[in-house]
């Protein structure tokens, strides 16, 4: 575009960033890495107050505006005004449009389920809320939930099947990429393509911000390719060059990040499911429990029938000897 | 058993002073009196029951010698009410009536009339406080009678209070009315729950649409005295939603609660906490707009200070008024919340000019918000807050601070930035160009105007209460945020006034106030939205 030869400056408008990623919501770090594949340069600005706005992340340039929510989300429409296409050659390969294609959906679905319903929410609510006001930031956070809940149709009643499926789909996802990156830097072609951005965006985004109890980053930790990959990528592309992108917050400074988790000491102890033991358990108890109280009850009731009798009978008696001593 | 005044001065038996003509007391009276002259009553009730005693005492007199004595009594009455002091003192209030409004809420009306000392006093503090029950709007009649006190105690008064409960608590109202918070008239609905709980307390819940494309829902509670308190205290939630698309591309919601902590003729103190959320759905905003939207949490505080002594607040022709805002945002120890200063002026002048009922009015008003806090120099001030200036309200009846300059359009003048470029069109020359820019409002902000206003000389329209007028405005809109005020120098303020004349033909009506102004725009700059031409202006009639 004319602007963009002109000289004049792209800015990326996303959230905050934390846990030691430019920015860490996983919808705008793909966009991120992205650009710095293309090797543009850009400023990063950040919206704070915005966390359920589907605008974000946006890239103006000059007086025109590239939002997430138009023509299929930012890269796409980067691609398709031509100013920046890292996919020209590989989008006529079949295998990379559907490695990008379950990448989109059944890796994506994963990070919302885990961010908002599998683990406790303290991710979510160190990248979304924590610059609103608290009152704010807590009934959005619920209203977050439900949304998500709805869009990935989880009930009561279907909330553990639909939990198991959505982590052996990652699973196989893993599987799959694992099997397709080998020993490579990139996926295909040994250079990057957006599907390597929207990967990479959900490899970090999983390694750093989601907790350690946390069930998909111990699945991803399995692949130790995959891991080294992300790191790697990070280290050339994400770290390298930040000192080159001015960065200015919107609104207020973001809170200072947490100290970086290196690779060489991942941990990972994901939450072993217990429901179903507890379950088992909590049933024994229960019936242990009622047993107990019945047979006290029992006991009781006899107690009291056999020493209601004798008493009775001392009672009569007194009363006789009352009478007796009455009259 | 007369219950006497101590008087040593005449030497007329303290008992006929009080008589009066009996027939003059009759149901009729009691029931008409609306307390502006209770002394009638007074005497009627004193005389009442000296008849029954006199009867018993004395021999019957004729009926022609009974009403001549007893209307000698009542004027050797008046005369004395009306050339000295008559003391008494008020021995007990009694209160009938209520069956579910609290005694402790009409007592504390009444309670002036304890302290009265004498009978003057006495009959002014009950007229006052009739007023202030009726005031309540709770009681369909209120009726205060002064009786003798008891007969050991001489020179005491009784007070009884009557009022007569409404007896549908629930009213409704639908009308067009003008709030100070909203700068423009609304079209409103609201159902009315009166004394629910017997403390004077009114519950209500409304509905309003305004002409700027505001909607508002809201419920409130207004309880005249809260154990204790001397104002009362208003309470209010409401759910308010703004379309500013057309001017500044972004819609404004907020959830709202505010709290009326003092209110009298001069002094208002409110507190209000409200989520704030501005959304652009159409997604062509500019810049700025876009850095704004989001969600905000707002906790302010509100005095406004107030003098009018202009003798109509719709056709001012004499005096003077005064009215400072100042309101302070970010109370909350969360830093998080909006953090802002704001303050505002208005000063109005009106003196008359004799001929057809002329009048010059000369007003000024001006504002700042300026926001607080960490880096506050850099940050901008918070979009709906600031300024914005335009629109046809005129600016003689608004006292709500620096809104109007006659000619513009609603936010059409100040600072603006060019929206989000869509498409191809990336020449800058269409022909609608002003539309493709946001208005931003300004952080300093100052109008003045000067009106003459003046009878059209023909019978019909002086009865009707229409009149001319004609006007100049000026008004100056700039941003002193983000670091432009280091920019701003007196040069360039004075370039950044616009101004405006014309005149124009007012008519008041039952329903509103409409105004049929020609203006000529005299100065404006190049992106505001203002046109010469014939303007209509509707405003609340009241």
């Amino acid at each position: 575009m004319e602007e963009v030869k002109n000289g004049e400056k792209l800015t990326l408008v996303t959230r905050k960033p934390c846990f030691g990623l430019p920015t860490a919501c996983p919808t705008c770090l793909p966009v991120y890495i992205y650009l710095r594949f293309a090797q543009l340069p850009f400023d990063v600005e950040y919206n704070l107050i915005y966390p359920d706005s589907d605008q974000i992340p946006y890239v103006e340039f000059g007086s025109h505006v590239v939002y997430n929510n138009e023509k299929g989300g930012v890269i796409q429409s980067l691609k398709d005004e031509q100013t920046v296409d890292l996919d020209s050659d590989v989008s006529g390969i079949p295998e990379w449009v559907s490695t990008k294609a379950m990448v989109e959906s059944w890796l994506a679905e994963a990070v919302m389920y885990e961010l908002w319903v599998g683990s406790d929410g303290s991710s979510a609510q160190k990248i979304y809320y924590s610059d609103l006001p608290w009152p704010i930031g807590k009934c959005l956070y619920f209203k977050q939930i439900h949304m998500v809940k709805q869009l990935l149709g989880i009930t009561k009643g279907n909330a553990e099947r639909r939990e198991e499926e959505i982590y052996r789909r990652a699973a196989t996802a893993y599987n799959a990429l694992s099997t397709r990156l080998g020993e490579q830097s990139f996926f295909f072609e040994n250079r990057p393509t957006s599907l390597d951005a929207i990967f990479l965006g959900h490899a970090l985004f999983t390694l750093h911000a989601l907790p350690e109890t946390s069930v998909l980053r111990s699945k991803l930790l399995d692949h130790a390719n995959l891991v080294r990959y992300a790191e790697n990528l990070k280290a050339e592309f994400v770290d390298a060059d930040s000192s080159s992108s001015s960065v200015s917050p919107s609104r207020s400074d973001p809170s200072s990040s947490m100290p970086k988790r290196g690779p060489s000491n991942w941990k990972s102890n994901p939450k072993s499911k217990p429901k179903r033991e507890k379950t088992e358990e909590e049933k024994k108890f229960k019936r242990r429990a009622k047993y107990f109280l019945v047979t006290q009850l029992v006991a009781v009731l006899v107690f009291i029938s056999l020493l209601g009798g004798s008493n009775d009978a001392e009672v009569e008696f007194e009363d006789g000897d009352d009478g007796l001593d009455y009259e | 058993m007369a219950a006497s005044f101590e008087d040593n001065s005449t030497g007329q038996p303290k008992d006929d002073a009080l008589k009066s003509t009996a027939p003059a007391r009759t149901e009729p009276e009691e029931d008409n009196d609306n307390d502006d002259d209770d002394s009638q009553e007074e005497d009627d009730d004193d005389e009442e029951e000296e008849e029954d005693d006199d009867e018993d005492e004395q021999p019957p007199l004729t009926r022609q010698a009974r009403m001549q004595s007893d209307r000698a009594k009542m004027e050797a009455l008046f005369r004395r009410l009306s050339t000295e002091r008559v003391p008494v003192r008020v021995h007990d209030v009694l209160i009938k009536g209520n069956a579910k409004t609290k005694d402790s809420l009409i007592e504390a009306e009444v309670e002036a009339l304890k302290t009265a000392t004498t009978v003057q006093e006495l009959l002014q503090a009950a007229g006052i406080a009739n007023a202030r029950l009726q005031r309540l709007e709770i009681f369909d009649s209120v009726n205060i009678t002064l009786d003798s006190g008891p007969p050991e105690l001489p020179g005491t008064a009784n007070v009884v209070v009557e009022v007569v409960e409404a007896k549908n608590p629930l009213s409704g109202d639908f009308g067009i009315f003008s709030k100070p918070e909203a700068r423009s008239w609304s079209l409103e609905g609201s159902v009315k729950l009166k004394n629910l709980f017997g403390y004077g307390d009114l519950w209500d819940g409304s509905l309003a649409y305004g002409w700027d494309q505001t909607s508002e829902i809201s419920a409130g509670l207004s309880l005249p005295r809260f154990k204790g308190l001397m104002t009362p205290l208003m309470a209010r939630i409401s759910l308010l939603s703004q379309d500013w698309s057309k001017f500044s591309s972004y819609k404004e919601r907020a959830l709202g609660f505010s709290l009326g902590l003092l209110s009298s003729r001069n002094h208002d103190l409110s507190y209000n906490l409200s989520w704030r959320t501005l959304s652009d759905p159409s997604q062509i905003s500019s810049r700025t707009v876009r850095r704004q939207l989001g969600h905000g949490l707002l906790s302010t505080l509100k005095y406004t200070f107030k003098v009018d002594r202009r003798n109509s607040p719709l056709r001012p022709t004499q005096g003077y008024a005064f009215v400072s805002t100042s309101q302070l945002g970010g109370l909350v120890p969360d830093y998080r919340s909006l953090r802002f200063l704001r303050q505002e002026f208005d000063l109005r002048y009106a003196f008359p000019l004799g001929l057809l009922n002329a009048a010059l009015n000369f007003g000024i008003s001006s504002g700042v918000v300026f926001p607080w806090g960490n880096g506050f120099l850099n940050r901008p001030s918070y979009l709906p807050e600031r300024f914005f200036l335009g629109g046809n309200s005129s600016p003689v009846c608004t006292l709500g601070g620096p809104t109007s300059i006659l000619g513009f359009k609603s936010r059409g003048l100040g600072p603006a930035e060019p929206r989000r470029q869509v498409g191809e069109n990336s020449t800058t020359e269409s022909a609608d160009a002003s539309s493709e820019m946001d208005f931003l409002g300004g952080d300093f902000a100052v109008t003045g105007f000067a009106d003459l206003s003046f009878d059209i000389p023909l019978k019909v329209f002086r009865d009707a209460g229409i009149h001319g007028h004609a006007f100049a405005c000026t008004g100056s809109l700039t941003s002193l945020t983000e670091n432009s005020y280091r920019e701003f120098s007196l040069t360039k303020f004075k370039e950044s006034f616009r101004h405006s004349a014309g005149f124009g033909i007012i008519v008041p009506t039952k329903l509103f106030r409409m105004e049929v102004n020609y203006c000529y725009i005299l100065k404006k700059h190049e992106h505001d939205r203002g046109k010469t031409g014939v303007q209509f202006s509707f405003s609340s009639p009241l």
